[in-house]
């Protein structure tokens, strides 16, 4: 086996407990169904291309991007465990390499946003089964976004993690630093009808992009506009991998 | 044939000298202490043989190859047990022996059998489902260490293993560590329990201020400079008059604490001591008790640490 797909065998194993799987699941679904149709009295329905979704199919779409985010917080995890419980330096004095250890965190948020992005897709399907259009050409956008958003915020986690050596410190900044992902962004509202400043700001998010990728796969939406954002996307979380890549490699032992 | 050769190894952080042009040899097989007081160097001594930080200057061959140009091909062939803890915390005693062997690439059914032994061996079968995290810190510590043993290697590097473990798990530690060697394997072992590395090293370097001080078997080390030894005379009374009447006689010191005792400390005790009992005898002083303690690596080890901050200074 490569030493590669042994770390991420290693970081699966010690990520993927149940409380994180639960996690994973029930967060998005308490979204969903409960804020989903708390909602619909007041949002009936959001505008989205030449659609008009109900509210819960948006937010369920949402949830996708919102979950990925969330699931790639394990990276930032990761490495913060490693260096606490002394694990970084053990795997650093192993048969492994600094950039193994880079790639195994990359390929493991990569499968992890993967299998997150599957769930709330399988569970949020009967939300929006009436206004999908999966194809042959949009199923490779959630594929995309899934991937470059792990990677965008997997990165962002990672930086966190490596700047910080304090867990309250850690715990507070990520907290922090998400939140404002993921309520500033259109996982939750759409951008039109939103204050002006407000509907700037969610262009400064990540989650933003992912989001609407995400959206253009289910709803087979692609325009000219969701291909920027794409290119906003891979440019960005190929910027942060680099700088995260940069800082792990200087991280002194 | 050596295991480590290393030639004026240095090692700076910020300016500041941390190892100072060092020469190691171990040879293959063998057991090596490496001995100093905190901060003297020792762990950045291994993290430069093992890969971990590249010294600064000065050249480093383990296992015959080049540590600076093939660091990965070295670690691949070595075993670390760092002084820090290092655990997964949500893991159990055994999952994470078996995920150490996975990462280190041990095949399926050869990784079931060594955990079993290493079970056995360290004491652990009663704790194997508990978590890392719900462990004390000498159970953690013995996992650490087990853990190292399940996958092949040829030399392993030992920081400060016994670190609180209780005497007796110590102890099958250290017989552990004697039978692995007796199999071929070599060990660079750092302590700061003097009697551990007096037990197990074949060899033994001290460093001091990131220099090596001296570097010999124990046995070479005592009679280097272990000739000193403590001899100790108790007499029941408390004799006030003792110092007058050993007027002339040096290196000996007198302390009143439940009778009287003289104690001596030198070169040539033997002649002290014999001065001393013609003055007891012809003063009609009874002994109540004497003994004779031959100078410990401890102490060897503290007086050459004390002398070398003497000459650095």
């Amino acid at each position: 086996m490569y030493p590669v797909i042994r770390l991420v065998n290693r970081n699966l194993t010690i990520s993927l407990n149940m409380g994180f799987l639960i996690w994973q699941v029930v967060f998005p679904l308490i979204y969903i169904f409960v804020a989903g149709f708390a909602y619909t009295a007041l949002i009936h329905e959001v505008p989205f291309a030449n659609k008009r979704l109900d509210y819960p199919a948006f937010i369920a779409s949402g949830m996708i991007g919102f979950n990925i985010m969330n699931s790639t917080l394990v990276s930032g995890i990761i490495i913060w465990n490693d260096r606490r419980h002394g694990m970084f330096e053990q795997i650093l004095v192993g048969p492994f390499t600094r950039t193994q250890y880079i790639l195994s965190n990359v390929y493991t948020i990569g499968i992890i946003g993967l299998i997150s992005a599957g769930l709330i897709t399988a569970v949020g399907y009967p939300l929006f089964f009436e206004s999908v259009e999966f194809n042959i050409l949009t199923i490779p956008l959630v594929v995309f976004a899934s991937i470059t958003g792990s990677i965008l915020f997997g990165s962002i986690a990672s930086i966190i993690s490596t700047r910080l050596k304090s867990s309250e410190g850690f715990n507070v900044v990520i907290n922090t630093v998400f939140l404002f992902f993921a309520f500033v962004s259109t996982a939750f509202y759409p951008a039109e009808g939103a204050p002006k400043i407000l509907a700037t700001a969610f262009y400064f998010n990540p989650l933003t992009y992912l989001v609407d990728v995400v959206r253009a796969g289910i709803f087979g939406n692609f325009n000219s506009f969701v291909g920027l954002e794409m290119l906003v996307l891979a440019c960005g979380s190929a910027v942060l991998f680099v700088i995260a890549t940069n800082l792990l490699s200087k991280l002194e032992l | 044939m050596s295991c480590i050769e290393a030639r004026s190894i240095s090692k700076s952080y910020d300016g500041i000298l941390a190892v100072d042009s060092i020469d190691l040899s171990v040879p293959t097989g063998k057991i090596f202490g490496f001995l100093g007081p905190n901060g003297a160097g020792k762990t950045t001594t291994i993290k430069l043989l093992t890969t971990l930080v590249p010294p600064t200057g000065g050249t480093i061959r383990i296992l015959g190859m080049d540590a600076i140009s093939n660091p990965l091909e070295v670690r691949k062939r070595i075993g670390v047990v760092l002084q820090q803890p290092s655990y997964e915390p949500t893991l159990s005693v055994e999952k994470s022996i078996e995920k150490y062997a996975m990462m280190w690439n041990v095949d399926k059914k050869l990784q079931k059998d060594r955990m079993e032994d290493l079970l056995l061996a360290f004491d652990l079968q009663d704790i194997r489902k508990k978590k890392n995290d719900d462990l004390s810190i000498g159970h953690r510590r013995r996992v650490q260490v087990a853990r190292e043993f399940v996958h092949d290697m040829d030399l392993l590097f030992l920081d400060e293993p016994t670190v609180g473990l209780d005497p007796s798990a110590r102890r099958s530690l250290l017989d552990y560590i004697k039978k692995r060697v007796r199999e071929g394997l070599t060990i660079f072992f750092t302590t700061h329990i003097l009697e551990e590395a007096e037990y197990l090293c074949d060899e033994i370097a001290i460093i001091n201020k990131g220099k090596i001080i001296a570097v010999d078997t124990p046995a070479e080390l005592k009679n280097k400079f272990g000739r000193e030894k403590t001899i100790k005379i108790h007499i029941d009374t408390i004799r006030k008059d003792l110092s007058v009447l050993l007027q002339g006689i040096r290196d000996y010191q007198i302390d009143y604490n439940s009778g009287t005792t003289i104690t001596i400390q030198s070169h040539s005790s033997e002649n002290i001591l014999l001065k001393i009992l013609q003055i007891l005898t012809v003063n009609k002083i009874p002994i109540e008790d004497l003994s004779v303690v031959p100078t410990s690596l401890e102490e060897i080890f503290l007086t050459m640490v004390k002398n070398s901050n003497v000459s650095s200074d």
